[in-house]
């Protein structure tokens, strides 16, 4: 019998590792901005065969399901390390390697190539007015990269940074496939001691759930206040 | 105390800015006019250097600036003793007005905060509005938005002011409180540099008025010779037809 108790004992349960799970998430998040943001600067570049070679690159990540890269990672990336330090004569035990950096470094490299579409987009819709009323005024290439470019880039790539952090604390639901216990690995753990699995995954979802409309509630606030400039 | 020479610009092989070579006094008023396309507004650009010339010196402040050979921080120093007002205002859009004025004082030029904003609610009272100072630029006309922007021209403190066409793009009733702000600037005494089509306003604000074709100099001289009596059949023609098309 469906248990309404045993939801919320399990909804106790995985909110446990919420926090754990918003850091992971968190953590992916600004390395895959920062690796988009590269990618980006690298792409803008327009070096011949580089750009051709990120290109595939990125149709490929854009191309394979999260769950086959991340096993791809998980049996490739201890083997590569290991081979890697071993030209440094540095020992490695492949088997040693942690699963939630393999979590960290997969999610990292996929979700760069979306943050990299988002951050082009939104130097995109910045106007070389301002930029040249900045430099107009003696204001030098960092400054106007601090007070002018980046503020405003921010707000523009906000909600679908913001959307690409939902996405990537749902789609850590993966993790469990290499044992990292996220939200969802939380909850089957929690389902499987008392055969209560509907009970648990109900509690999850809503979970999941709260987790969104938090953050979007949030998000929105901030939102308007960095738009209060925009008509 | 602004001396340019030999000043030559090209943008490929067409040729913008061919040798020009202009000296203005403290307090003076120089009004550009001409055809479109004769390198009026690039003139402006490469005296604080949003254009980079190829060659030619200038003289601003006591220092002189080799194009040919300036480096990152000579272009700073050159631009912090400038400022421009925009045809487009280009005014930050995600700033207040009052932010807008004081942030190049307290960016560039350090000020304290407390000064800069004093500095600012000054100029803004200047231009008629120390009373918008908390609204952002899209809630304002076109013309109070230029006037934010020669305020916060002002507030730098230049040593000279360059206007780019700053009514060119304003509704026609707008033009008229933008044209008072500039005509109280050059009343204060501020060095001026304008590229301006308003042809009565150049001839009552103007020292001296210097017409320009195809990257040269044409003629120039005070604005009752250049308007009334000019000597260059190239300028009669100008204002004849700029006449025949506007008046």
């Amino acid at each position: 019998m469906f248990d309404i108790m045993t939801v919320f004992e399990s909804f106790v349960e995985i909110l446990k590792v919420v926090p754990k799970t918003l850091l992971l998430a968190l953590i992916i998040l600004v390395l895959s901005f920062t690796l988009g943001a590269m990618i980006t600067y690298i792409q803008s570049l327009n070096i011949p065969v580089v750009r051709q070679v990120i290109g595939v690159l990125q149709s490929f990540l854009r191309g394979t399901p999260n769950v086959v890269l991340l096993y791809l990672v998980y049996y490739s990336l201890p083997l590569v390390l290991a081979w890697f330090l071993g030209l440094f004569n540095v020992t490695f035990d492949p088997t040693s390697l942690n699963s939630t950096a393999i979590v960290i470094v997969t999610f990292s490299i996929c979700y760069s190539v979306f943050q990299s579409e988002i951050i082009r987009g939104a130097l995109h819709s910045l106007d070389k007015d301002q930029i040249e009323a900045a430099q107009s005024l003696g204001y030098s290439t960092t400054q106007v990269l601090r007070k002018v470019i980046i503020p405003q880039v921010m707000v523009e790539a906000l909600p679908d940074t913001m959307n690409a952090f939902l996405i990537i604390i749902k789609a850590l639901s993966l993790a469990f496939l290499v044992t990292v216990v996220d939200i969802f690995a939380q909850a089957r753990l929690v389902g499987a001691q008392s055969f209560s699995y509907l009970e648990a995954f109900v509690a999850a979802a809503f979970v999941y759930w709260g987790i969104c409309v938090l953050l979007t509630y949030v998000i929105d606030k901030l939102e308007n206040r960095m738009r209060r400039g925009y008509a | 105390m602004l001396n340019i020479e030999n000043l030559n610009l090209s943008f490929g092989d067409h040729k913008v800015l061919d040798d020009i070579s202009l000296e203005v006094k403290k307090g003076e008023v120089i009004t550009f006019i001409g055809p479109s396309g004769t390198g009026k507004t690039s003139l402006l650009r490469c005296i604080n250097l949003l254009e980079k010339p190829e060659s030619g010196r200038i003289t601003l402040g006591g220092l002189t600036y080799d194009f040919g050979s300036i480096t990152k921080k000579e272009t700073l120093n050159l631009r912090r003793k400038t400022a421009m007002v925009f045809q487009q205002y280009n005014l930050f859009k995600n700033k207040t007005v009052l932010e807008n004025v004081m942030d190049a004082q307290i960016v560039v030029q350090k000020k304290s905060k407390k000064a800069a904003h004093d500095k600012s609610m000054k100029e803004l009272a200047r231009v008629g509005l120390d009373g918008k100072a908390d609204a952002y630029p899209h809630q304002l006309s076109g013309g109070q938005q230029q006037r934010v922007s020669i305020a916060r021209a002002l507030a730098v403190e230049p040593e000279v002011i360059l206007f780019d066409e700053p009514t060119s793009a304003l509704d026609p009733e707008l033009v008229g409180e933008v044209l008072k702000a500039i005509g109280e600037v050059a009343d204060s005494g501020m060095t001026i540099i304008l590229v301006t089509h308003e042809m009565s306003f150049a001839k009552d604000i103007s020292d001296r008025v210097i017409f320009m074709d195809q990257g040269r100099v044409a003629e120039e001289g005070p604005p009752e010779q250049i308007f009334n009596h000019s000597e260059s059949a190239r300028t009669q023609q100008f204002l004849r037809k700029f006449y025949t098309t506007t008046h």
